[in-house]
């Protein structure tokens, strides 16, 4: 609050219950250390895939791993529900720039380009 | 204010207008002494009264009132039936009796049109007394469909044989109007259906589809569709549009593939479903079993899930022992908010009569009687009717109203639906050496659905499909995507026709649909814009993008070098004209030129078609989510469905290899609830194996995916932006090439 600095101190004070806000999960959020962040530390130390042979545990392992991860960054909602909300959070101008920088991150330096022309 | 139970208990209906009505019901007539009905001494004229009363009160005054007392007094059952069965006999011999009769049957005609509430014109009192007429009128249809002592609807056409004898020339306004009244009666018979939103009281058997059928066999009525639609164009003009009402009420919903299956197997398939139903409850059930509590309800089981930074969760309840994704499952489960969504549309009474996406299931003896019909008017009367109602619909016609052009393409697709289905049943009676059936379909060629399978039928069905596109008529596109899918795989077995000139006209059918590419755009353009227009929407969609490609690929296949006809902008002649005309034109001449400009703009040029770049606007993300949506359905679908889908998303993953627009998490978490539970698909089903495979090779290819370039594990949440794509499937950018 910026209030109680004395200027406002004649006029009536007018109080009205605020409705605590509900907390969204929007870009802030997923921009948060809890968010995008903590999703590639984890998915670097935990995600292991046994291969070949395994394909449904491994990716119910990666599901798991999806679940509990947005279970920590926003309870509130049902896992399917909290997929849709994020899907629909990348399209802002905002994520797109930073999924398309932390793309530019792992891709190999600009010098073995020439090679693949066709 | 205050409302007192004498306010409630009012009469809903102005007292003058029930003592009026009454007094004329009373005067009408009643049992007599031999105990059968007698009329009344001005029964004619009471007739009359009532009708002006109906049409002023209800018409003028926009009040349901009389309607609603009529309905009280019992008026449809208690007299109009008994004064019809009473003069029914010698009706057209005595003018004085064929008045009475059409007296009468001009008061059942607006009491059984189907009620509807206009949002615009409605007032308090049409909601006040709406719910009591439609199931009243539910009471009308059961009472003529089940009255004894007459055929009521036999005599309605008997009351209007004697004006449809007369020649077209020589028929007065007044035998018109009679031909009229008896087929809309005909036509509200068929059209009135129990409401959803109303709870009846009568057994819905006796008003169902079957029964309307069974009456109409055992009166006669198909006999007179058949000669009415045969001979339209010369004894019938008008009637065009009330016929194709009366097929389309008639006729939606009910499979058609069904009807013209051979008893052995028709019935060799409904064992089959019932097995099939019952295995699958069994593997429900089983499935329940798996994960059901072994002790009772108060054992007061609680587990701590350890987490990450020293944190667990409780979940309580036995079920969860043991099973880590039954945990993570019930963790999910009980979180009590869900994400908001939009409410569904409301449907209107309207739009829930014309709904043809429910499927209806006949009783044995209503399918055959409208087997034999439907048999029938396919060899006589469909190429006349649907030549003229497509006339009709082309000059706009004044008769014909908006919702017509959608009753005829449903119908269209649902006859060639019908006709390939009964030449298939012949085919397969004629192969079988030991039937002494013999091959009478092959001989006659599909003339017998000529008439919706040229060029003028097919330009009307892309301006209706672009029309309703436009204004987001989505049960118009429905149906008129269904009509153009049967179109396409009519055509597809002509082509597989044993007689030459079949082929012959299969291919030129062929060349003139895929000619054009703006065909091809608009069937892209749909698929991508799917955004919740309902189940049957859905499959028609999804159906007609399959069945597209698939016959465009063979088609392209055959055809190597295929040309099509695209419409292309060319900026440089709208610059060249603007420069030429100068600042000097004048106002008149402006308006002209901006034409010619715009005709310039779009010009019109061949050029070759690459069926692998058609096939690329197929594969993106938006007709992704389409079929996902389509997907998410999978405990509904049946194996051809399934199927329509795992080809989708083969096409996807590795002919266009493309796997990486699936690659989100609520995509993989569909498949893998899909194979793997719980409430999955049926792991003894044939399509299972199918889907396994599939999708174990895209989760493999995932998994090596994520392997080599971690950064998917964060792009597995969002849909691909484009600038994106090529690298992550890859793993190298593509070369950008200047574009010429």
């Amino acid at each position: 609050g910026t209030a109680g600095n004395g200027l406002g101190i004649d006029e009536e004070i007018i109080i009205t219950k605020k409705r605590t806000p509900i907390p969204k999960l929007d870009d802030n959020r997923l921009l948060s250390d809890p968010g995008i962040p903590r999703l590639q530390r984890i998915s670097k130390e935990r995600l292991r895939f046994k291969g070949k042979g395994h394909e449904y545990g491994d990716i119910a392992r990666m599901l798991n791993m999806y679940q509990l991860w947005l279970d920590d960054l926003y309870p509130r909602a049902k896992f399917a529900d909290a997929l849709a909300i994020i899907e629909k959070v990348g399209h802002t101008k905002r994520m797109q720039m930073m999924r398309k920088g932390w793309i530019d991150e792992g891709k190999p330096r600009r010098t073995t380009e020439w090679d693949d022309e066709d | 204010a205050q409302t007192t139970l004498d306010e409630w208990a009012r009469d809903p209906v102005d007292p003058e207008i029930r003592a009026h009505v009454y007094s004329l019901i009373t005067a009408l007539g009643g049992i007599g002494e031999d105990g059968t009905y007698s009329l009344g001494d001005d029964a004619l004229l009471c007739l009359k009264d009532l009708r002006r009363w109906l049409k002023f009160g209800d018409g003028q005054l926009n009040r349901r009132d009389v309607a609603r007392c009529m309905a009280e007094a019992n008026l449809v059952k208690g007299d109009l039936l008994e004064i019809l069965a009473k003069i029914s006999p010698r009706a057209i011999e005595d003018t004085w009796r064929h008045k009475l009769a059409v007296a009468a049957l001009e008061l059942l005609v607006p009491l059984t049109w189907p009620f509807e509430i206009d949002p615009v014109e409605a007032t308090v009192n049409h909601y006040q007394h709406g719910p009591y007429i439609q199931l009243a009128q539910i009471g009308y249809k059961r009472a003529i469909l089940q009255f004894d002592r007459d055929r009521t609807l036999q005599t309605a056409v008997k009351i209007a044989l004697p004006s449809m004898a007369v020649s077209l020339r020589e028929r007065t306004p007044r035998d018109e109007g009679i031909i009229r009244i008896a087929l809309y009666f005909i036509r509200n018979i068929a059209m009135l259906s129990p409401p959803n939103s109303a709870p009846m009281d009568t057994d819905e058997a006796e008003v169902s589809r079957s029964a309307t059928i069974d009456t109409f066999h055992e009166q006669d009525i198909f006999q007179v569709l058949l000669s009415a639609s045969s001979s339209i164009g010369e004894d019938f003009v008008t009637q065009d549009v009330i016929i194709l009402e009366i097929l389309f009420f008639l006729l939606k919903g009910i499979d058609a593939e069904k009807l013209f299956m051979e008893d052995k197997t028709l019935r060799g398939r409904n064992a089959d479903e019932l097995r099939n139903l019952m295995q699958k409850e069994k593997a429900m059930l089983a499935g329940y079993a798996r994960n059901a509590p072994t002790r009772h309800n108060r054992f007061g089981t609680m587990i701590w899930v350890k987490r990450d930074d020293e944190k667990v969760t409780t979940i309580s309840g036995q079920d969860v022992l043991g099973k880590a994704q039954a945990s993570m499952r019930k963790m999910d489960q009980t979180k009590k908010w869900n994400k908001p969504r939009r409410p569904a549309k409301k449907t209107d009474g309207e739009q829930e009569r014309e709904e043809f996406d429910l499927p209806v299931s006949l009783t044995s003896t209503a399918r055959d009687h409208i087997k034999a019909f439907v048999e029938e008017f396919l060899d006589s009367s469909f190429n006349p009717l649907f030549l003229h109602l497509r006339k009709a619909i082309e000059r706009e016609a004044e008769r014909v109203e908006i919702r017509h052009s959608r009753q005829f393409f449903y119908l269209v697709s649902w006859f060639l639906r019908a006709e390939c289905a009964r030449r298939r049943t012949m085919k397969e009676r004629a192969a079988d050496s030991k039937s002494a059936a013999v091959l009478t379909a092959e001989d006659e060629s599909y003339g017998l659905v000529a008439e919706v399978m040229n060029q003028e039928t097919f330009i009307l069905l892309n301006r209706f499909m672009q029309k309703s596109q436009d204004e987001k008529a989505w049960q118009d596109l429905n149906a008129g995507m269904k009509c153009f899918t049967q179109i396409l795989l009519t055509v597809h077995e002509m082509s597989e026709s044993a007689l030459e000139d079949d082929q012959e006209i299969a291919e030129n059918i062929q060349n003139r649909i895929f000619y054009e590419e703006s065909t091809h755009d608009r069937v892209v353009t749909i698929l991508r814009s799917y955004n919740g227009q309902g189940f049957g929407y859905l499959d028609a969609v999804t159906e007609l993008s399959h069945v597209f490609l698939r016959m465009l690929e063979r088609y392209a296949k055959q055809n190597v070098d295929m040309q099509i006809r695209s419409k292309r902008r060319t900026r440089k002649i709208k610059k060249r004209q603007i420069e030429t005309s100068g600042a000097f034109a004048d106002e008149e001449g402006h308006a002209s030129e901006t034409d010619d400009i715009q005709q310039a703009q779009r010009t019109v040029s061949e050029r070759k078609f690459d069926f692998t770049r058609f096939a690329a606007k197929f594969v993106n993300q938006s007709s992704v989510n389409t079929f996902v949506a389509f997907a998410k359905y999978f405990a509904d679908l049946d194996t051809e469905q399934l199927k329509r889908a795992h080809r989708f998303f083969h096409r996807i993953a590795f002919k266009m290899e493309l796997g990486v627009l699936l690659c989100r998490v609520d995509i993989l978490q569909l498949f893998n609830k899909m194979m793997k539970g719980p409430d999955g698909l049926d792991t003894e089903s044939h399509a299972y194996k199918e889907w396994d495979d599939l999708v174990k090779h895209f989760f493999r290819q995932v998994v090596k995916k994520v392997q080599e370039r971690p950064e998917l594990v964060v792009e597995m949440l969002f849909s691909k932006i484009p600038a994106t794509l090529f690298f992550l499937e890859h793993g190298y950018d593509r070369e950008v090439t200047a574009r010429t």
